[in-house]
């Protein structure tokens, strides 16, 4: 019996404002309820591959897309894909937290109401349980309604991705969510990423080869817009198969 | 050592110069101020706010009519004004960000706002007052507004552009339309600089007096018809001090001091809100 992915890329090119070609004939596949994480020396296009997932580009004039990505199935890479819907089912969380300017309540409520609930109780029910999901909850029950940005660093980006589990996504999209944290809390992202995977598919990129190892299941390597390999982390990590994986893992160049 | 030496000097004369000039401009200034301040509150009574004037020449009487004119042309003209001037620099910011059409439409409105006030003037004249027939209040707003525009247009689009861009990416990414994305969080993020911008645009055009003089013109009479000539307290500065008779000098300075004060008032609420936002 074929294995089922929640996401397969095939033969996937990229090209920024339809000249600069970002990425290069990608070909991969994710797996549902797993972390996988993408490595690779910086501009080598994780970010550009990761805001493929969510349609991001399409923001910009120009982004030209070429293959196919399925999500459970269906290629999202189609003039008549509904973006909204497909955005309320892949959330995004960046590098930088991004709360809005309001208090943390309507933070969370965000998305809610951007999917049209309405009725307070409802809404409470809801913020309560994406706090208690996204473990930050008891830090912030007593200050729901003053500003996101009387928070700490940390407590911003958990309740970012508070507001991305609101809404009930499939998948989660991480771009390096721990690159302006301090070790504290990125500890506790990194812990959270693992509860979190019960329920969400998380792909993650990441500068921090360690933070790949420690949490994801599955890697994939790029370099110059290429994926040279995507294997398990296992695997990527103890024995890859090309020798290029195995010098930037070891260290020896990025 | 001489070079040192020379290089003090020019320091010096430097700093005392722009010391002076600046002194200079503070003196004026003060000097008005007081002179307003000073012959403002001796004049200053109950009556002026509560009476319409007096038939001419004839001691007592008030400004009620100009008072109310001035709240009521000010006020249209901020209801024309904010909204086509929000609604510009929201499109320059937004819809047009690095196009073509922003730039020209921001030159342009940097032209508009050291375009002369009476050269507006004449021109609401021109499509408003001439062909009416008779002076009106609508004049006079719109007027106010057409100064009110780029000023607030400007602030708008320069208060969106500091609202960082991955803050719109975050909401696109939650599945928002752009026009969802501008109202209920890029507006939140730059709202009280726009405020600001609206506040001291208002300032400005309340001490206005040559683009009134060419629309609502004057009416000695208490008159909320906006169809009609409507006064307003600048005008009204304008003919009573030119005027021949003591008790019009003496209502001349307590109106003066009056607005003075409004536009004071305005401007450091202004300053206020950037202060108590960006500190
Ligand atoms: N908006 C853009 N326009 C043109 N080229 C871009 C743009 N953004 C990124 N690039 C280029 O695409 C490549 C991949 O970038 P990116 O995906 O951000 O790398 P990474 O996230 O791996 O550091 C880089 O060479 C970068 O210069
Ligand atoms: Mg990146």
């Amino acid at each position: 019996m074929p294995e089922t992915f929640e996401i397969e890329v095939n033969n996937l090119n990229f090209y920024y404002s339809g000249t600069v070609h970002a990425l290069k004939k990608i070909n991969l596949t994710i797996r549902k309820n797993a972390i996988t994480a993408l490595i690779g020396p910086s501009g080598c296009g994780k970010t550009t591959l990761l805001r493929c997932f969510n349609r991001m580009h399409d923001l910009y004039p120009k982004n030209l897309y070429e293959g196919e990505i399925l999500f459970q199935g269906i290629n999202i890479l189609t003039p008549d894909t509904d973006l909204i819907n497909l955005r309320s089912r892949i959330g995004m969380v960046f590098q930088k937290p991004t709360p809005f300017p309001m208090s943390v309540f309507d933070n969370v409520a965000y998305g809610l109401k951007l999917k049209g609930m309405k009725k307070r109780a409802e809404l409470s029910e809801n913020v309560e349980k994406a706090l208690h999901h996204a473990a930050l909850w008891d830090e912030v029950k007593d200050k729901l309604h003053s500003s996101a940005y009387d928070l700490s660093g940390g407590q911003q980006q958990r309740l970012v991705i508070a507001r991305a589990l609101a809404v009930n996504p499939e998948v989660l999209l991480f771009d390096e969510p721990t690159s302006a944290l301090d070790p504290i809390s990125t500890a506790k992202i990194e812990e959270l990423s693992q509860t979190l995977k019960n329920d969400v598919t998380i792909i993650i990129v990441t500068h921090n080869m360690q933070q790949a190892a420690r949490i994801s299941d599955w890697t994939g390597f790029l370099m110059l817009g290429e994926l040279i390999e995507f294997d398990s982390t296992q695997k990527m990590f103890t024995s890859p198969s090309i020798k290029l994986t195995e010098d930037y893992i070891t260290g020896r160049f990025g | 050592m001489n070079v040192v030496l020379k290089r003090k000097i020019e320091g010096m004369v430097a700093i005392s110069l722009s010391t002076l000039a600046a002194l200079f401009g503070l003196f004026w200034l003060v000097f008005i101020l007081g002179d307003v301040l000073y012959n403002g509150i001796s004049a200053l009574n109950l009556d002026l706010f509560l009476n319409d004037p007096a038939p001419a020449g004839v001691d007592g009487g008030g400004l009620r009519n100009a008072f109310a004119g001035q709240l009521l042309i000010t006020l249209f003209a901020t209801l024309i004004g904010v909204p086509i001037g929000v609604l510009g620099g929201t499109f320059l910011a937004e819809y047009a960000r690095g196009k073509g059409i922003s730039k020209v439409i921001g030159v342009l409105s940097d032209i508009m706002v050291s375009v002369p006030s009476i050269v507006i003037g004449t021109f609401v004249y021109a499509i408003l007052v001439r062909p009416l027939g008779h002076f009106n209040g609508w004049a006079g707003s719109i007027a106010l507004a057409i100064i009110m525009i780029p000023v607030v247009l400007r602030t708008t689009e320069d208060m969106l552009s500091m609202v960082p861009w991955t803050l719109r990416e975050a909401a696109f990414a939650l599945g928002a339309p752009y026009y969802k994305v501008i109202i209920q969080v890029v507006y939140r993020g730059a709202a009280s600089g726009i405020l600001t911008g609206i506040i001291l645009s208002i300032a400005r055009v309340a001490g206005e007096t040559a683009p009134l003089l060419f629309t609502s013109f004057n009416n000695a009479y208490f008159s909320v018809n906006m169809n009609q000539p409507v006064s307003s307290l600048t005008v009204t500065i304008f003919q009573y001090a030119m005027g021949p008779y003591d008790s019009w000098h003496t209502q001349a300075w307590a109106a003066a001091f009056v607005i003075t004060v409004f536009v004071l008032i305005l401007t450091i609420a202004g300053r206020l809100i950037i202060k108590w936002r960006y500190k």
